[in-house]
């Protein structure tokens, strides 16, 4: 027993005591022991313990407190003769001989302890008890070899395969052993298949080098349904989930009435990975769970399950389980819609759109008409994109609709509708997005510039390559001081941070000829110092700090009153190694 | 003039006042303000320092605006300045104003002659982020040497002018996590590492290891360097060196069980700062002795936070804890440490006590001199990081640019190269 737990002992006998009136003065006696005890003058304790114990022999609390307060002061030989005389008047307290057990132990008396224990265990020849207390009492000590054979003693001697198996799995994780603690697991889930939480929970501290050799022995094919669920909660631990649902999966052809409550639990434990393919194997389980609960739990499930299957990437996945459940709820409507948008079925999901008007709520078919008109304009589809939008008069749209005119060129239009649209449309980025679109455009003296927009265009249909170099051609026909660096600048930041088609050296390279280009220009607008902290980050990210400071120093000290001086210092103490990455 | 005299200087003096040796700058300066209008406290420091690394003439004027400097006002060092966002005001030469008001008040100019060579006692494997003043130190852009072990027993100490320690258990038990992280790879690393330093230079065991290197660091400080503890290193050097004869440790580091006799055993006349404590015996309790007045880990005797104030002392006669003590804020939050403050009553008569918690049976930071040395403890481990646990991402103190608790530690860096001026009469 731990010495935490003697407290709770210690507590709930002073408890049980209060219904003596004598023993209630002995404990009332005692208190100041334990005030003293935890105040660090443990001589002082143990004096009151001793007190305590002459007069009354058996008193429980003392004796522990003698065993806690004696051990610090490296006086365990005067605890012996008291725990005996104890354990003579009270032969059939388990606690007593728990106590005798751990006085030897700590006098390192390990064959007195044997004998005693056997005893014990004569005594009471069904109970596991004794084995457990001498192998705890010798663990304690750290004697792994002398525990082990303890409990091996008792399962020899009682039978049974699981027999004392928690504390031998949880003997072998103390010293290191982790196969031998997983096979023991083995047996404890297979005998009570209740424990396995807390086996999943202890193996899963294993060190990563013996992770294939525990999950090994929880999934061979010798090992039980109910192990080799631990195994598949074990490797969600470690953040494996696909090869965990693989294992999990397995187990779920028994029929067996596990299945249902270790479903549940594979997919909250699932719910913890932040990875696509931890989401992926959520949305699995729970569609597996759904199947075995009633309605309306079910269709909970099933929604929740298709969300996270969409989340993990497995659209297909979803929609099977859309598809196999057409049950037409407002939910699963929206999300087979979202599917076929996302998988490019557009012409589907606009007819069954209109469909399906009435089944969808006001905002699912705002954010579906969004969706829609998002997808139309990746296809380069401009009308059709203004025409899924309807009549919809949301600041959403407004917004999306400011985005299409920008694409035509209209770049009085999409101002004029960035304005109304206001800085709450959409999520925070779009909302920085347009904000930061709406600054370029304000250093655009003209109102259309269809070249511009279709560079634009080209970018949002995902073609940063081509997107780059349509932005330049567009910036070359802008003047200096009106719009030229800050298209430059768009086109530098894409190539920096988004890539392309070509080699990533390319698009490096040609950002770095962008922002060569802005900061040598120079002038007053924002453009050159945002250029060159671009710059500066870009060395940063390839591992060319040293080339960044340069950089930076110009910045801080060439535009002194620019907002991006702050964040230049940022990322020069960075580039110095000054500050820690966080 | 080396710092040993300036300290041989300032314990002599007693409280002599000092006058200024030298003329005054009659090239123009630049002010460095150090009261609410600097725009990066910490990174100012490092201005400084290098400014006098730089061989040139700088001053600390004490209790002036926060404790500000006076740099000459050069295009190198606007650059400095510039770059790393820190605030200065050019000054006219001699700035006969300020030079007046410093005279009527407490306030004194002391003259920056050399930067101290700064060694940073920790292991090998130590994290640039272990600690709060190897984090000061790296923002301000002060460079430090990492010296463990080996480096003070082979004498490897006398090339340096200002010695860290922060973390070391210096009574060899591994800060006392050895049975509460059991397991843990870390753990497993340090005492490794430990052991093997042990072995290497000839000592039985990782507490007698460490005893010795305590002594190390005393002999340093006797014979003249600047020493400043933070954390545990602060009690457990007192506990090590006042334990040279006495087994303090327990069964885990060294095989053997703690003296039960050790408290009247431990002879404090070997310490720097403390006397009487009592050695916690409970290795399960990670709590040395009760030297800390806060006991962290010490379950019912952990004591809650509250904050810290600074005392104001005479800037003409005291400089040096003048010094030690220069900030723009009076009262500072406290924050825990396994060591977090110094119990009142174990403290050596003749301690200066620079910081305490107003009615508290503790203090929190404490300077006295040992020989030609001297010594500074502060207790804590992190004043940003108030409740610090083990596995805290680090401090980034680039949004901590005003931190005053920080200003103390710098003002530890930056006293050694102050100069001790000439007696008037």
């Amino acid at each position: 027993m731990s010495r935490s737990i003697n407290w709770a002992a210690v507590a709930a006998l002073v408890l049980v005591a209060s219904a003596d009136p004598a023993r209630v003065a002995r404990s009332q006696a005692i208190g100041p022991g334990f005030e003293l005890e935890r105040s660090g003058r443990y001589a002082d304790a143990a004096t009151i313990y001793f007190t305590t114990v002459r007069s009354d022999p058996t008193n429980l609390p003392a004796l522990l407190g003698l065993e806690r307060t004696l051990f610090v002061l490296n006086r365990m030989t005067e605890l012996l003769p008291l725990v005996q005389n104890a354990r003579a008047r009270l032969p059939e307290s388990p606690a007593l001989r728990s106590l005798e057990l751990r006085v030897y132990a700590a006098l390192n008396q390990t064959d007195s302890l044997e004998a005693i224990a056997l005893r014990w265990a004569a005594s009471v020849p069904r109970s596991d008890a004794p084995y457990r207390e001498w192998g705890l009492a010798l663990a304690d000590r750290r004697m792994w070899d002398e525990a082990r054979r303890a409990y091996l003693t008792g399962r020899k001697t009682l039978g049974g395969e699981g027999t004392l198996a928690i504390e031998l799995a949880e003997l072998e994780q103390r010293a290191g052993n982790w196969e031998a603690s997983a096979a023991e697991w083995v047996r404890a889930v297979t005998r009570a298949a209740d424990v396995g939480p807390n086996a999943a929970s202890q193996l899963a501290d294993a060190p990563a080098p013996m992770h294939e050799h525990v999950a090994r022995i929880l999934t061979g094919p010798d090992a039980s349904v109910a192990a080799r669920r631990v195994g598949a909660e074990v490797l969600l631990a470690w953040g494996q989930p696909n090869e965990a649902w693989v294992v999990m999966e397995q187990t779920l052809g028994q029929g067996d009435s596990d299945a249902q409550v270790a479903l549940r639990r594979f997919a909250d434990l699932a719910g913890a990975l932040p990875t696509p393919e931890g989401h992926r194997v959520r949305g699995l389980a729970l569609t597996r769970w759904a199947d075995l609960v009633p309605s309306p739990v079910s269709e909970r499930a099933r929604a929740e399950a298709v969300r996270e299957l969409l989340e993990g990437g497995d659209r297909a996945g979803a929609r099977r389980v859309l598809e196999a459940h057409a049950d037409a709820t407002a939910l699963g409507q929206a999300s087979l819609l979202q599917i076929l948008i996302a998988d490019g079925q557009l012409d589907v999901a606009e007819a069954r759109l209109e469909t399906s008007k009435t089944a969808l709520t006001a905002d699912d078919r705002g954010a579906l008409r969004l969706a829609l008109a998002n997808a139309r304009i990746a296809r380069g589809e401009l009308d059709r994109a203004d025409a899924a939008l309807g009549d919809d008069s949301s600041v959403a749209a407004i917004a999306q609709r400011g985005w299409i005119a920008l694409y035509r060129g209209n770049l009085k239009g999409a101002m004029e509708a960035f304005r109304v649209a206001g800085p709450y449309a959409a999520d925070r980025a779009a909302a920085t997005e347009r904000t930061a679109m709406m600054a370029l455009l304000q250093r655009i003296q003209e109102e259309s510039n269809p070249e511009l927009g279709a560079a634009l265009l080209t970018l949002a249909r995902g073609d940063s390559v081509a997107g780059v170099a349509a932005l330049r051609r567009a910036a070359s026909r802008l003047p200096v001081q009106g719009g030229r660096l800050e298209v430059l600048l768009l086109a530098g930041q894409v190539a920096a941070q988004k890539g392309g088609g070509g080699a990533p050296g390319d698009q490096e390279a040609m950002a770095v000829a962008l922002f060569d280009e802005i900061v040598r220009a120079g002038g007053e607008g924002a453009a050159p110092p945002a250029a060159e902290l671009e710059w500066a980050r870009l060395l940063v990210r390839t591992g060319r700090s040293a080339e960044a400071i340069p950089h930076l120093e110009h910045l801080i000290l060439t535009y002194p009153n620019s907002a991006f001086v702050p964040e230049a210092r940022r990322v020069l103490e960075r580039a110095r190694g000054a500050i820690p990455k966080s | 003039m080396k710092r040993r005299d300036f300290v041989r200087g300032v314990g002599a003096l007693g409280l002599t006042s000092f006058i200024p040796s030298f003329r005054h700058s009659v090239i123009p300066s630049l002010l460095i303000p150090m009261d609410d209008a600097q725009t990066d406290h910490l990174k100012a420091y490092g201005l400084a320092y290098r400014a006098i690394q730089a061989g040139l003439k700088a001053e600390w004027l004490l209790n002036y605006r926060g404790g500000s400097f006076l740099i000459p006002d050069l295009d190198a060092l606007r650059r400095d300045a510039a770059l790393n966002g820190i605030r200065f005001e050019p000054v006219d030469s001699g700035m006969p104003a300020v030079r007046g008001e410093i005279e009527a008040n407490n306030m004194d100019a002391v003259p920056l002659e050399k930067a101290p060579k700064v060694a940073v006692y920790a292991p090998p494997n130590a994290a640039p982020w272990d600690d709060a003043v190897t984090m000061a130190l790296q923002y301000a852009g002060i460079p430090f040497t990492k010296i463990w072990d080996a480096e003070v027993m082979n004498g490897g100490l006398r090339d340096f002018d200002w010695l860290h320690l922060h973390h070391e258990d210096f009574t060899g038990q591994y800060s006392k996590f050895f049975l509460i992280y059991s397991g843990m790879t870390w753990l497993g690393e340090m005492v490794q590492r430990n052991s093997d330093m042990a072995r290497r230079l000839g000592f039985n065991t990782v507490p007698d290891l460490k005893k010795a290197v305590a002594r190390g660091i005393h002999g340093y400080v006797e014979n003249g360097g600047f020493l400043f503890a933070m954390c545990t290193a602060t009690e457990t050097i007192d506990l090590a060196l006042a334990a040279e004869h006495v087994d303090i440790a327990a069964t885990f580091a060294d095989g053997t069980p703690i003296d039960p006799d050790a408290d009247a055993k431990l002879d404090w006349s070997r310490s720097f700062a403390f006397m009487n404590a009592h050695v916690e015996p409970n290795p399960l309790v990670a709590s040395f002795s009760d030297i800390d007045g806060h006991q962290v880990n010490g379950g019912a005797r952990r004591q809650p936070l509250g904050a810290f104030t600074l005392f104001n002392f005479s800037a003409k006669i005291d400089p040096v804890p003048t010094m030690l003590v220069q900030n723009h804020r009076q009262v500072i939050p406290d924050f825990y440490g396994l060591t977090t403050s110094f119990t009142r009553n174990r403290l050596k008569p003749g301690v200066t006590i620079l910081a305490e918690e107003e009615g508290a049976p503790w203090v929190k930071y404490i300077h006295g001199d040992l020989g030609k040395g001297t010594w500074t403890f502060f207790g804590g481990h992190d004043p940003e990081d108030p409740q610090h646990q083990i596995g805290d991402p680090p401090t980034d103190l680039s949004l901590h640019p005003h931190s005053s608790g920080y200003r103390l530690i710098l003002n530890n860096v930056l006293f050694p190269a102050a100069k001790k001026r000439e007696l008037k009469t």
